[in-house]
């Protein structure tokens, strides 16, 4: 794309009547970013980006733009110096009155500085000042070419570096980067307009070493070498024009594989795994025809691009005409279960190329469209591949999920709308975090908006049909591919953009008919629906009064009227009845079709035309009723839960060929555990002709069932001779046939069917003795050697059947476990365990399944009291360097640890090597397995832990959204809304001694610190949680700040050091345990020493913090900084900080404005340290005052900025 | 003479002393009844010429020497009996090799008469050695017609014919998998103390270390690649099972490795990473059709010297 041509373009028209900020944005229209240099060694990067902007206002003299944690060298607009501020204020969120700890104040802070920052109403964390020299040429409407230099240096967010500790050059090691982010967040690897709504055409230049390459965005129009031939550089232009948030790139030593049916696409992995690349990509073409087909036109892009690495944030991420993939979705032909998944993931990628990246959003109150075409055309995908019944149990999983996390967590709304600009109407004030922006979401709210989203698709389709649905997308489609392809015109380009309103408008243009109640009710609203169904039936009148309540007071729920379809299944036939859900009518009667008839021996006719036999003598004589269905084709967001009897759940579950109505009826069988609901089951299990899943829900549900008639259970226990007909040897009926896995079915069905036997309990509630060794003969002849897949999972399943089988120990008088006394059952399982695991080590499985088992394994065995509870083990497999899937699962036995224990020290773990994917996970598992909740008392909620969540929340995750966002889910999963119990009353907080609490002020908070003060001197775990968190999340520099062991010894500082960091803070214990590791990096920065500086003044204040930001944009590896940093920014003009706070004046525009901070700082702090008076007083103040005082430096309310150079320069 | 006869003796003394020792069978019995005879003759010698005692090992030395000049005899004795197509020695052949031996034949009657000599007793009778029979397998064949009857018989048939010597196998299913199972449990078991003795471990339990040895987890630089690509054993039982489908791929698969590295315009690293393993398949039959940008050589950069 030559830009020179840029200024030939017209007046432009790009005023968004939706939002009236856009008036005053300028419009970019092209977009140059290049990269120069890739340093894989010190992970940075250096490159700069040139914005052709439109201004659409006269006078344009400030451009805002988005960057995070880049350091910005220069900024020139149509090559004169132009000067710039670089404020990010959700660097720290909250400043003022830091004694705040409640989380109502954290968000409402937190929405703030994100709305600050907000590219949809224009602002940004970079305000460049238009020098005076242009702004006449304002008048005339000329373009405007931002120029920007930048570096990134060891970013946390937004570009992930993979550089694994071997030898060899990097090409070898495999080093790879990659951008990664969850929704808009290129911000953090280049400036740009980070809005999915800014569009603008890109011409992307990446040099890299000759031995990689740089797979980005658009077409790849050449690739040069420099002139010393040792690198090249990659030129990609987008013509299309695309969101800056859709911009991604990676590099990497990748092998290349060229789609065999479609040449235009390519497909990239790491060394080595090629043969698996070809395999995992052999189907992708079918998805692309597939929708090609349905939504009869072509992809967008001239290219695809699929990408592999590792340690990927998400499964899948979907940028313009190039797909990041998990490297971990890779499979050969030999695995089964991997198959499906990953297919269903490249289908996701796929869909999301045509809405989400080529069609991309106006606000983000329209992403609910997006992600509910992208999820619906998935779900079509799906229907098509892998059938009907597939589908149906998807949607009913997403239905059931979403109902779940709505009614517990209250409702998730599609559609927001903001009145008046000021959200001081918060439309859902049952949640603790805003909906307002992206970045403020919970993970999981987001999880669920997606499941809604596609749900509400599917609900749309069913009131105006597939076809007009497809039409709806395809005109969508096509408006938006004729305005890509007008170049320069960009008010066209809006079109590309989906809003709901243009929605909703081509839905009604296509089908003319009005959704507008659905929309009300689904995408304004939010919560779902919960019915609660009764019948009667009515002999003298045959006829069936059925009885639909609602709830619609609990939290998440809502009222819902209108038609509601029933079905019910007569003797004569299935009946579907639409009934009106009204204000005030719960019963309904609806006239039976058939008489009740015993004797007649007739064929049934079912609902799909099918005529059965049925033994019809469990029914009741009188009534002519098999069966009834609330709303069966889930057309309302909706729980329902029904009361019918026993048997006709048993015969919906045999004769109804809904794989729907079958999973409910195996649910409520489990409430009548009666020798016909036995048989019903056995009866599923047996018929190949069932869905799998239902066989398999068919398996866990007889479990239980048995378990409820242990008394009167007759024969082998359950499941027993089932799987000994089916899988076993005819001549020898307790060998298990080799292997052959040819039939899918019984493949999910052998495996399955063990894992619930192992549930079985006799009387004494132990498993059965028999159900014991048959698991192990299972073990034992399980034989793999003629099969061509492999068997990793089922043996994987085998190690869960025995987890399963565990029960706890009889504990005589709390004895230590030891080897002497371990239970014989128990240690033939554990010898199985040990030796499988063992086994891994020599022979490892494919993604290490059957360690993950065996790990839950021993921390079910540990649970259970049969050997001794320890953490060490799952530990060291949590440790860096470990396949991801163990890794998480060595976690969750450590996070199951430290609730079960209520004290632990799993801090160390993870420690080095930040992996955001991990750390998210070990958010959201603390957040559901969390240690101690609201409610409960627990000697671990104490107010160190408080300060640590706290800090890591608004400080210590800055880098990655969701991280901040799961951190907010733990601290309100921890210690609700309000400020946490344990925390002393803030008013004496100010004056309370925290080094010396005994001579704590006020009595009544004496008994909180109880607990508190132990913990002073023991390891509790309240640090270490936290400690568990932040170590890879802030990595080195929590290390280098955290980890120095104080010189005074003052081990309750230490927990305050560590605060402002948002990094760990070691306990007093661990300290210990870690010296070796900290001294090396006590040498880094002298946190502790910084701690000691007296924050009255708001100079030093103001050094001290910049020194913190410093540190968390640009966290360097422990042992030395990389020495030309050290250059550069030695190389800048150090300007004198200004004395006087209010007055920054003069800095030159060059730096990137907190450097030269650094020198002063230390400078300052040895003067200041002398007037420390109150050494306790700075456990909670300094911090306090830090925050205060980088409230005034960096809050876009209070107009100053302390660190960036004068706009008035 | 006898000096230099000494001489010779003693290193056949040597070497015999070295074997012959732990008898017990028949064979061993009868030398040893003869060799204490000669052993008796010596001594007896011996103090006719007058010495009180003689030491062990110059009595044994002796003994070898005589020995060896009897048996010396004895094979000559032999061998001009053969010469002369006889079966049996005859006392010409005799003298003739004493003769030959250097020995005056003539002195002998006169040495046999002395005076002096000593009477010595015959050694005992001990059965002769037992020739161990040879293992007949199978009959042996006889001489075809045209074969005289005296020429040695052919040798036992397993020599020369194929042996049949087998058991009937274990066909017994449930025995079959019952061995392979245990025998791979066992297998398994003994593999995996193995490394836990010989490497680092972990244990589940403080009291007993050793009782259920976990084999130490090992930090990978690159975890997903152990993860991910299928073992060896794995990939075995997948060319056992479909060997055809893996042989058709790799064939038409290895081609074009060369191709690329031919090609000038092949990307350097494209190259140099897929050399080795495998190249997609499109690159063999449709290369020439493939227009793919990253298939593309690398542009030289433009020099502006020229300019």
């Amino acid at each position: 794309m030559n830009r020179k041509k840029d200024k030939g373009f017209e007046t432009p028209l790009f005023l968004n009547v939706l939002t009236c900020y856009v008036m005053f944005i300028p419009h970019t229209t092209h977009q140059v970013v290049c990269i120069n240099n890739i340093n894989f060694q010190r992970k940075s990067v250096i490159g700069f980006v040139e914005l052709t902007i439109f201004p659409t206002v006269v006078n344009l003299n400030r451009i805002k733009l988005n960057s995070k944690q880049c350091r910005i060298y220069r900024v020139r607009v149509n090559d004169l110096e132009a000067p710039f501020i670089y404020n990010d204020p959700t660097l720290e969120v909250c400043h003022h009155e830091s004694k705040q700890r409640n989380l109502n104040y954290f968000s409402s802070a937190y929405t703030a500085a994100v709305s600050a920052v907000d590219p949809d109403a224009g602002h940004g964390e970079l305000v460049i000042k238009v020098p005076s020299e242009l702004w006449k040429q304002g008048d005339e409407m000329n373009v405007l070419k931002v120029y920007i230099e930048f570096s990134l240096d060891q970013p946390k967010g937004g570009l992930h570096f993979v550089v694994p500790d071997v030898e060899g050059s990097m090409a070898e090691r495999g080093a790879h980067v990659f951008s990664f982010g969850y929704q808009n967040s290129t911000r953090f690897w280049f400036p740009c307009v980070d809005s999915y709504s800014e569009l603008c055409t890109w011409k992307l230049e990446f040099t890299v070493d000759a031995s990689m390459v740089a797979v980005s965005c658009g077409d790849l129009v050449e690739t040069v070498y420099t002139h010393d031939m040792r690198k090249k550089t990659f030129h990609y232009v987008l013509p299309i024009p695309t969101a800056a948030s859709n911009i991604s790139l990676s590099v990497g030593p990748f092998e290349i594989l060229v789609e065999p049916y479609m040449h235009e696409v390519t497909h990239f992995c790491l060394p080595q795994l090629l043969p698996l690349l070809k395999h995992s990509m052999s189907y992708l073409h079918e998805i692309f025809e597939f929708y090609e087909e349905i939504l009869t036109c072509r992809y967008p892009y001239s290219c695809f691009k699929t990408v592999f690495v590792d340690e990927a944030y998400v499964q899948v991420s979907s940028y313009a005409s190039m797909s990041i993939f998990s490297t971990n979705l890779l499979h050969s032909a030999m695995i089964i279960d991997q198959t499906p998944l990953t297919r269903q993931c490249l289908a996701q990628a796929l869909a999301q190329q045509f809405f989400g990246c080529f069609i991309s959003r106006m606000s983000w109150a329209d992403e609910w469209v997006l992600k509910g075409i992208s999820g619906y055309i998935y779900g079509l995908y799906l229907k098509k591949t892998f059938g009907v019944n597939q589908y149906r149990h998807w949607i009913k999983e997403e239905l059931d999920k979403m109902v779940e996390y709505e009614l517990k967590m209250g409702g998730v709304l599609l559609h927001p709308t903001f009145g008046g600009g000021k959200d001081k109407d918060n439309p859902t004030p049952h949640l603790h975090f805003s909906i307002k922006h992206p970045h403020t979401l919970s993970w999981k709210y987001y999880k669920m908006f997606q499941c809604k989203a596609h749900l509400v698709m599917r609900l749309i389709e069913n009131r105006i049909s597939m076809e007009f649905m497809l039409q709806v997308f395809n005109k969508l489609l096509s408006l938006a591919s004729t305005a890509s392809s007008q170049k320069y015109q960009s008010h066209m380009w809006s079109q590309m953009l989906v809003s709901t309103h243009s929605f909703l408008k081509s839905i009604s243009n296509v089908s003319g008919k009005d959704i507008g109640p659905l929309i009300k009710q689904w995408v304004d609203q939010s919560a779902v629906v919960k019915f609660f169904g009764s019948f009667a039936f009515n002999r003298k009148r045959n006829v069936l009064e059925l009885e639909i309540r609602q709830d619609y007071t609990s939290s998440g729920t809502q009222k819902y009227v209108g038609p509601i379809k029933v079905t019910v299944q007569e003797l004569d036939g299935s009946f579907n009845h639409t009934l009106q859900i009204e204000e005030n009518s719960l019963k309904h009667d609806i006239p039976c079709h058939s008489k009740s008839r015993r004797n007649k021996k007739k064929k049934i006719p079912l609902m799909n035309g099918e005529e059965v036999d049925m033994d019809l003598s469990a029914m009741d004589a009188d009534s002519p009723l098999l069966w009834i269905r609330i709303d069966p084709d889930m057309s309302i967001l909706r729980k329902v839960e029904f009361e019918q009897a026993d048997f006709m759940w048993q015969y919906q579950l045999r004769y109804e060929r809904d794989v729907v109505a079958q999973e409910e009826s195996i649910l409520a069988l489990e409430k009548f555990p009666t020798p016909a609901s036995r048989l019903a089951l056995t009866d599923i299990l047996e018929q190949d002709q069932c869905f799998y899943k239902v066989r398999q829900g068919a398996c866990f549900c007889l479990a239980k069932i048995a378990n409820s008639m242990m008394s009167t259970w007759t024969g082998p226990p359950a499941m027993k001779s089932l799987f000994t007909r089916m899988f076993c040897c005819k001549s020898c009926p307790n060998i298990v046939k080799t292997n052959t896995f040819i039939s899918f079915q019984s493949y999910f069905l052998q495996k399955t069917m063990p894992v619930a036997m192992a549930q079985l309990r006799d009387i004494q509630n132990l498993c059965p003795k028999d159900v014991l060794n048959f698991i192990l003969d299972l073990i034992k002849y399980n034989d793999n050697r003629k099969n061509k897949f492999s068997d990793n999972y089922y043996r994987a399943e085998l190690i869960d059947a025995l987890t399963n089988s565990l029960t706890p120990a009889i504990s005589i008088s709390n004895e230590v476990r030891t080897v002497d006394n371990l239970n014989g059952d128990v240690r033939l399982i554990l010898e199985e365990i040990t030796r499988s695991l063992n086994m891994e080590k020599l022979l490892p499985s494919y993604r290490n399944t059957i360690t993950v088992s065996c790990l839950r394994a021993i921390r079910m065995l540990q649970k259970n009291g049969h050997i001794p509870s320890d953490p060490s083990l799952f530990k060291s497999y949590a440790e860096y360097g470990h396949f991801v899937d163990v890794r998480v699962a060595a976690l969750e036995a450590v996070v199951d640890y430290t609730r079960g224990m209520h004290r632990t020290s799993p801090s160390e773990v993870s420690r080095t090597h930040p992996i955001p994917y991990v750390v998210h996970k070990i958010l959201s598992m603390l957040g559901k397995n969390p240690p101690f909740t609201k409610a409960a008392e627990s000697p671990l909620c104490n107010e160190a832990l408080v300060d640590q969540l706290w800090k890591l929340m608004n400080s210590g995750t800055s880098h990655d959204w969701r991280l901040r966002c799961d951190a907010v889910n733990l601290y309100y999963t921890l210690f609700g809304l309000t400020r946490p119990s344990c925390l002393p009353l803030p008013e004496l907080g100010l004056v309370l001694n925290l080094k010396e609490k005994k001579a704590v002020l006020n009595p009544t908070i004496k008994p909180e610190q109880g607990p508190d003060t132990t913990e002073m001197t023991g390891i509790t775990m309240g640090v270490h949680i936290p400690g568990l968190i932040t170590m890879e999340t802030v990595s080195s520099v929590s290390m280098s700040s955290g980890v120095a062991p104080p010189p005074q010894g003052l081990k309750r500082k230490l927990d305050s050091v560590v605060g402002p960091l948002g990094s760990s803070s070691p306990e007093p214990g661990q300290v210990l345990q870690e010296e070796d590791t900290s001294k090396k990096f006590k040498i880094r920065f002298n946190t502790v020493e910084e701690d000691e500086i007296d924050m009255e003044s708001p100079h030093d204040s103001q050094a001290f913090i910049h020194h913190h930001l410093n540190i968390l944009e640009r966290p360097s590896t422990p042992g030395k900084e990389p020495p030309a940093v050290d250059q550069a920014v030695l190389s800048l003009p150090v300007t004198p900080l200004p004395s006087s706070f209010g007055k920054e004046s003069t800095s030159s525009s060059k730096h990137s404005g907190d450097h030269h901070h650094h020198h002063h700082h230390h400078e300052h702090k040895k003067k200041k340290k002398k007037k420390h008076k109150h050494k306790h007083k700075h456990k909670h103040e300094s911090k306090d005052k830090e925050r205060d005082s980088h409230a005034f430096s960096n809050s876009p309310a209070s107009g100053r900025s302390a660190r960036s150079p004068s706009m008035s320069d | 003479m006898r000096a230099v006869r000494y001489d010779m003796t003693r290193q056949d003394v040597m070497e015999r002393s070295g074997c012959g020792k732990a008898t017990s069978s028949p064979a061993e019995n009868y030398q040893l009844a003869r060799r204490r005879t000669l052993q008796v003759v010596v001594s007896s010698l011996l103090t006719e010429c007058g010495f009180e005692s003689a030491e062990k090992a110059t009595v044994e030395s002796l003994t070898e020497m005589i020995q060896s000049y009897i048996s010396e005899v004895g094979r000559c004795a032999k061998a001009y009996c053969e010469h002369t197509a006889r079966i049996t020695p005859t006392l010409s052949d005799t003298v003739v090799t004493l003769n030959e031996m250097g020995f005056n034949v003539d002195t002998l009657p006169g040495y046999a008469k002395r005076s002096q000599r000593m009477v010595i007793t015959a050694p005992p009778v001990t059965n002769a050695p037992v020739i161990p029979k040879a293992l007949i397998a199978g009959q042996k064949r006889t001489h075809p017609s045209h074969i005289p009857s005296h020429f040695p018989e052919f040798p036992d048939p397993h020599t020369y014919i194929k042996t049949p010597t087998f058991r009937e196998p274990v066909s017994d299913y449930q025995v079959v998998r019952e061995k392979a199972a245990s025998q791979r449990r066992d297998v398994e078991r003994a593999l995996t103390r193995f490394m836990a003795k010989t490497g680092e471990t972990q244990s589940l339990f403080k009291d007993d270390v050793t009782a259920f040895p976990l084999i130490a987890e090992r930090p990978s630089s690159i975890p997903y690649l152990s993860a991910l690509l299928p073992s060896e054993l794995e990939l075995q039982t997948l060319e056992e099972t479909d060997s055809s489908e893996q042989d058709d791929q790799t064939d038409s698969e290895n081609t074009p490795v060369n191709n690329l590295n031919d090609d000038p315009g092949a990307d350097k690293e494209n190259s140099v990473l897929l050399a080795g393993s495998v190249v997609p398949l499109v690159k063999v039959s449709e290369e020439s059709m493939i227009d793919n940008p990253y298939l593309r050589p690398v542009k030289k950069p433009k020099v502006r010297r020229k300019k």
